[in-house]
């Protein structure tokens, strides 16, 4: 029998992962720099989401919806109304945007300028990271936000839980499919397919595109490169940011945690990498699949393995799994598992073992 | 003699720290083709790229149209009518013909984008037989022709050229240097990189020679050609 609820918290971990390992990506592919501060940017708008909705829940007197409430998988979901959400939403991606262009704009862009190489900017990612970590550590524990979070939206300010707020929208007795999963999905596939959209059938896209093959070309033909590096990283904070806005929602994903100024990011930095890795770090739909991957696969062979060896302890030992994939990955499959099936020669061979070829030769 | 369309006026350039390019003084003629020859590693390459803001200029001032561009990024000289065909990956591989193509004029109003590609598959029938390919699965010859054609939908007013002609078999690079020489009684200016010395100046109107970043020789292309002692020296033809 399929466990749904767990089938449901994968797939809301898968699409965090996906949606780090597209940022990751794509500013690998543009700026080509390891951005070791990703995830981090996702706390900054889960915690400027979180602020923004208890002040507005505040100020315009809102209470959670009691009469909507339901016990739901052992725990009481007393949601908010819509507009609650739309703004934590939307200021979510706000935050996490802003955290990408300070970073983009004061701390790498200087640092190009004067011609630093790969190594280089990549600690410089890592400085900004602890940098944000020291910042996120002064704000949750700034009086008037600790206050703020706690009278608007009963959150302790150092460990925000949001998923007694969720929303379930379908409900069958105690089955049910709640806000966070709709959401991670919808977000998904609409990012994924209006992606696709702008790479190929816009000229935006191929400026896009082009820049990321050969910059120096599309820079004589009139293409502003800096410009596009700009707007990767805009994609890159926002897609961030809805990251962010997910963990705040569903914290008991996968192997996700409360948000914190440290434990999420320091943790799933190493998973949303080996999601982007193992989509090949060249391919934005790579990454896509790379990250659903690494969360699948995460969550159910330590299931397994917990289950098989009878120790439920394994289950904080989940990332070793990602570790583990990256190793694989990095051995047999360097440009990614996509790119593998799209050598002609593996989906020969899958295609000819299908039919059964194989035994002829 | 016609106006100079471009002046390049006492440049020291080259690669941050390295400098390539010293104290050069160079006229480009409007409406000539100006061929810069000179052993490997000269420096032909980096002295188009100056031109084109994609080396670092330490002093010197680089005028292009009555305006002072040392400053403008590459995007900017673009757009100010300069077009500059590379000498390796001169096309974007992974985009297809179109994609190349529009990517090229992407600035243009649509319908006159419409009409300039209809204009270089005129010239180019070969492209548009490909339109749909990827730019990285063309052969040489084709990959040429289509660097050429992104330069010629901006309709520039200066093509830089860098070895059109490097790895393409003789008969082809007698049909490249042939394409460029049509291209300047089209009216464009051409500035043109070129190691085959005589093919190259033979379709010249101004040689220039550039011997370890410096201009050692500045004149008439038929000049360079006849000064055997030059060629004899740098360019290891002649003798022969
Ligand atoms: N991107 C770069 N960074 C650093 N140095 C470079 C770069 N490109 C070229 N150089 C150096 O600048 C010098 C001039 O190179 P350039 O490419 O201009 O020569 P060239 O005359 O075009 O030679 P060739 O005939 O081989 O194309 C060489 O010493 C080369 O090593
Ligand atoms: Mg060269």
């Amino acid at each position: 029998m399929v466990d749904l609820n767990l089938l449901m918290s994968t797939t809301i971990y898968g699409s965090v992962l996906a949606l780090l390992a597209l940022g990751i990506t794509i500013i690998y592919m543009t700026t080509k720099v390891f951005n070791f501060a990703h995830p981090r940017l996702s706390l900054v708008g889960a915690y400027l989401a979180a602020t923004a909705m208890a002040v507005y829940v505040q100020h315009a007197g809102i209470k959670p919806n009691f009469e909507g409430s339901q016990v739901l998988g052992g725990q009481l979901i007393v949601p908010y109304p819509a507009s609650v959400y739309i703004i934590g939403f939307l200021v979510a991606m706000v935050g996490g945007v802003l955290a990408a262009m300070f970073e983009y704009y004061v701390i790498l862009k200087p640092l190009l300028k004067r011609g630093a190489d790969f190594l280089k900017l990549m600690i410089a990612t890592l400085a900004y990271d602890f940098l944000l970590m020291a910042v996120l550590l002064l704000y949750n524990t700034h009086v008037w936000i600790k206050k703020t979070l706690k009278d608007g939206l009963n959150l302790i300010a150092t460990k925000m839980d949001f998923s007694a707020y969720d929303f379930a929208l379908i409900t069958q007795g105690q089955t049910y499919i709640s806000g966070g999963f709709i959401l991670a999905v919808a977000v998904t596939v609409v990012l994924a397919l209006s992606l696709y959209i702008l790479l190929f059938r816009t000229t935006l896209g191929i400026k896009m595109r082009a820049s990321v093959e050969n910059p120096p070309l599309a820079e004589v033909l009139g293409v502003n490169v800096e410009r596009i590096y700009a707007i990767s990283w805009i994609i890159s904070g926002l897609t961030a940011g809805i990251a962010g806005f997910l963990m705040l929602l569903e914290p008991s994903s996968g192997s996700l945690k409360p948000i914190s100024a440290t434990s999420p990011a320091d943790e799933i930095v190493v998973s949303a990498f080996a999601g982007s890795i193992v989509g090949g770090v060249n391919s934005i739909f790579g990454s896509i699949f790379g990250g659903f991957f690494i969360g699948y696969v995460e969550t159910y062979v330590t299931n397994w393995l917990a289950l098989l060896l009878g120790m439920k302890e394994l289950f904080k030992y989940s990332r070793v799994v990602s570790m583990f994939i990256v190793g694989l990955t990095l051995m047999f499959a360097p440009q990614g598992v996509i790119a593998l099936l799209r050598e002609k020669k593996v989906v020969d061979r899958i295609l000819g073992f299908v039919k059964g070829r194989r035994g002829e030769k | 003699m016609a106006r100079a369309i471009m002046k390049l006026e006492n440049i020291n350039a080259g690669y941050e720290k390295l400098q390539t390019l010293f104290d050069v003084t160079l006229e480009v003629p409007e409406g000539e083709i100006t061929v810069i020859v000179g052993p490997n590693g000269a420096g032909k390459s980096t002295l188009l790229k100056t031109m084109f803001g994609l080396t670092k200029v330490y002093t010197g001032r680089i005028v292009f149209d009555n305006k002072d561009i040392t400053k403008l990024p590459p995007h900017e000289r673009a757009k100010l009518g300069m077009a500059f065909i590379f000498q390796l990956e001169n096309v974007f591989a992974n985009l297809s013909v179109r994609e190349n193509l529009r990517l090229a004029g992407h600035d243009l109003p649509p319908d006159v984008l419409e009409e300039r590609i209809r204009e270089v598959f005129e010239t180019f029938p070969r492209l548009k037989e490909r339109v749909d390919q990827k730019a990285g699965t063309m052969s040489g010859g084709e990959r040429q022709m289509l660097a050429m054609a992104i330069g010629m939908i901006r309709k520039p007013k200066i093509f830089l050229i860098d070895e059109p002609t490097a790895g393409l078999a003789p008969k082809l690079a007698k049909g490249v240097l042939e394409n460029v020489k049509r291209l300047n009684e089209q009216g464009y200016t051409i500035v043109l990189v070129e190691q085959n010395v005589k093919a190259g100046l033979e379709i010249g109107d101004k040689g220039v020679l550039v011997v370890n970043g410096r201009i050692a020789f500045d004149g008439p292309a038929s000049e360079l050609l006849a000064r055997k002692d030059l060629a004899r020296l740098y360019l290891g033809v002649g003798g022969r």
